[in-house]
């Protein structure tokens, strides 16, 4: 019996964002849906709820040598019992703690079979606060690194800022990655359509509403903060050679590389070439038809630390015809 | 028991089996001590106890006994019931007729790993971190906490020992009233299934990683098998402790831990290809058969001395997810993420 792949969202932000908020009204609000909760902190939900599952955030590092392959263990075991339920999901919500590293749950959906099979990841949901955000990249990495995976960012508490201040703290979630979607929000109030089963983190599906996706950003360089960049080119790419200085550059940098997105123009193939990757994992597959007569490039985004723009650059003309 | 799979009457007619259809998917199955049933654990927190015998009616399903799905059942050591745990944190022990009384209550954490020793009535559960231990006079005691928590239990040979995987290895524990400090075996990554070969020497525990890892207790050396074309789910040592047969293969395959040990050797294969892959397999309790599950739906028994197998049940498309024998060898049971229970009688 073939079963559909039951979203995933994953629900990050620093300690009193307002990812707890946002959780409470998904499990309380009447919207007919049922969404399994995995949360870290049992009592800080209000609701006592059969749907919400208790996680420890079990890292542990895969068997090959590489210290930036680490997944979440415990939520390999965790879907795989959920999906033991008679219960069908809507979707299953992932809550990370306030300091935790989004990269292992992400990298969780590349790496196990079963979780690929039953399961795909939807989004990985920030929450900001827009009142603290500039305050807390003062404090560490976490802040910021939330931002830089996000596929969708909640900005918070705007109620509680200047419009000036607000413009600030916008501008500078706009540096770090300006390809989240943004909404701004009071309270964590937010339609949960605009957040959940949105495809956000799947560029394929993305592109098949937004063929201009990755035109949205613009790229800033801001030498040790998490920046984006891009790389674009008219000529058709050679796919072997891509694959081969992709996979090289993310085994080499994947630890800085958070996030990468691409969009590829092969030779001779009638479609597009979707690419993403989280650290030193990647995925890839084709996407939508380019059509009749529509200008064919490709075009690369990085969101990292230490990107060496020159060199990526470089690299990716070498796999060009 | 002797089954002689050249005969072919194993090709042209399957064994009698009875399929009872529930509506969630079938997590573990066993059956009573005696024989005289079997239990179904399913997804909607219900354990379906049904007459062992092929030919008797299935009685009508019971309420569900845990909140949630129903994750891990055993054969009771001390009755002729079962004990189980599910994902509301506790551990019941179900009479034969159904009734069911609390040993145990973790909530927030899920039940998944259960395991009994037979002569002591010892009973084990991964609980989070720790390991729960509850002694036939149902006085319980916590080992751990362990690095990450526990994803296969099992007993030593003699029942004075515990052994828990987790990330990043295993941990011996000695349950015993001589309290010994517990035996740490590292090996990194992480480990999601464990068993303790029936002569005691040997543990071997399921690896992320597509492998298998063993360690040689005595010596305390260790060897790795990978290459899987999937994840190891299911593991099971021959009751002869010779062979370790494991999942994720087409075939039956069969570790040689006789003699010298696996090092260097490759697994044996045998019999005739399956519908897709292994996904839990159930060494005979006795003898030198083995049966197999796929992720198709079919169902197998093999013979490692003649090397043969035979198919028990069709491919429906519906991956089994859990397989038990009667302690007589007998009978099997399985189950499917359907809610299919089936139960075959192998005696011809």
């Amino acid at each position: 019996m073939a079963q559909a792949q039951v979203p995933v969202t994953v629900l990050t932000g620093y300690l009193g964002a307002g990812k707890t908020t946002l959780l409470n009204r998904i499990l309380s609000e009447q919207h007919g849906k049922k969404y399994a909760v995995i949360v870290n902190e049992f009592g800080e939900l209000g609701v006592d709820n059969d749907l919400v599952v208790n996680a420890d955030e079990e890292v542990f590092e895969m068997n090959n040598g590489c210290i930036c392959c680490t997944v979440r263990g415990d939520l390999i075991r965790i879907i795989e019992g959920l999906m033991k339920r008679k219960e069908k999901f809507d979707g299953i919500l992932v809550e990370t703690t306030g300091l935790a590293d989004p990269g292992p749950v992400a990298q969780t959906f590349f790496t196990d079979d079963d979780v690929k099979a039953r399961t795909r990841l939807d989004a990985i949901v920030t929450v900001v606060d827009a009142k603290h955000f500039l305050g807390q990249l003062e404090q560490g990495d976490e802040a910021e690194e939330q931002v830089a995976f996000a596929d969708v960012i909640l900005l918070n508490k705007t109620d509680l800022v200047s419009a000036e201040d607000l413009a600030k703290v916008e501008a500078k979630i706009k540096s770090i990655n300006p390809y989240a979607r943004l909404h701004r929000t009071q309270k964590s109030r937010i339609e949960l359509d605009a957040i959940l089963d949105k495809g956000a983190f799947d560029l394929k599906r993305i592109l098949e509403f937004e063929p201009d996706f990755l035109e949205h950003g613009h790229d800033h360089d801001h030498g040790d903060d998490v920046a984006s960049l891009s790389v674009t080119s008219d000529r058709p790419v050679d796919p072997d050679k891509f694959q081969k200085w992709m996979g090289a550059l993310l085994q080499l940098r994947g630890a800085d590389i958070l996030r990468s997105k691409g969009i590829l123009q092969i030779d001779g193939a009638p479609k597009r070439y979707v690419y993403q990757g989280v650290h030193m994992m990647m995925d890839a597959d084709w996407g939508t038809p380019w059509k009749d007569g529509e200008k064919r490039s490709s075009k690369l985004v990085f969101i990292g630390r230490n990107l060496d723009a020159e060199n990526l650059k470089r690299g990716f003309e070498d796999c060009l015809k | 028991m002797k089954l002689d799979l050249a005969n072919p009457a194993w090709r042209t007619t399957l064994p009698q089996t009875r399929s009872v259809a529930s509506d969630a998917p079938v997590s573990a199955c066993a059956f009573s001590r005696d024989g005289a049933t079997v239990a179904f654990a399913l997804g909607d927190g219900r354990v379906r106890v049904l007459s062992a015998e092929v030919k008797d009616a299935a009685t009508p399903a019971a309420e569900p006994l845990h909140k949630g799905a129903v994750l891990s059942l055993i054969a009771d050591p001390l009755g002729d019931g079962f004990v189980s745990g599910g994902d509301d944190g506790r551990v019941l022990r179900i009479a034969a007729d159904g009734s069911a009384s609390e040993m145990a209550n973790q909530k927030g954490k899920w039940i998944d790993r259960l395991a009994a020793h037979r002569s002591n009535g010892t009973i084990a559960a991964g609980a989070g971190k720790m390991a729960l231990v509850i002694d036939k006079a149902g006085e319980a005691r916590e080992f751990g906490p362990h690095q990450s928590t526990v994803t296969g239990i099992d007993f030593s040979k003699d029942g004075s020992r515990i052994a828990c995987s987790h990330y990043d290895g295993i941990t011996i524990w000695s349950i015993g009233q001589v309290i010994l400090p517990p035996r740490r075996f590292g090996w990194r990554g992480s480990h999601v299934a464990l068993k303790w070969s029936p002569d005691g020497k040997f543990i071997a525990t399921a690896t992320q990683e597509n492998g298998i890892h063993a360690w040689r207790i005595a010596q305390a050396s260790d060897m790795r098998m990978e290459g899987y074309p999937a994840k190891v789910k299911s593991l099971s040592w021959s009751a002869d402790a010779r062979w370790l047969y494991t999942s994720a293969q087409p075939v039956f395959t069969a570790w040689p831990f006789a003699g010298k040990g696996p090092e260097g050797r490759p697994p044996l294969q045998f019999g005739d290809e399956g519908a897709g892959l292994f996904t839990v397999v159930a060494a005979h309790p006795t003898a030198e058969y083995v049966a197999g599950g796929y992720d198709s739906g079919e169902l197998q028994i093999g013979d490692v001395k003649a090397r043969r197998s035979a198919v028990l049940r069709m491919s429906d498309g519906s991956p089994i997810g859990a397989l038990a024998w009667s302690a007589d060898g007998t009978r099997l049971a399985a189950g499917n993420d359907n809610g299919d229970m089936v139960l075959i009688d192998l005696r011809r």
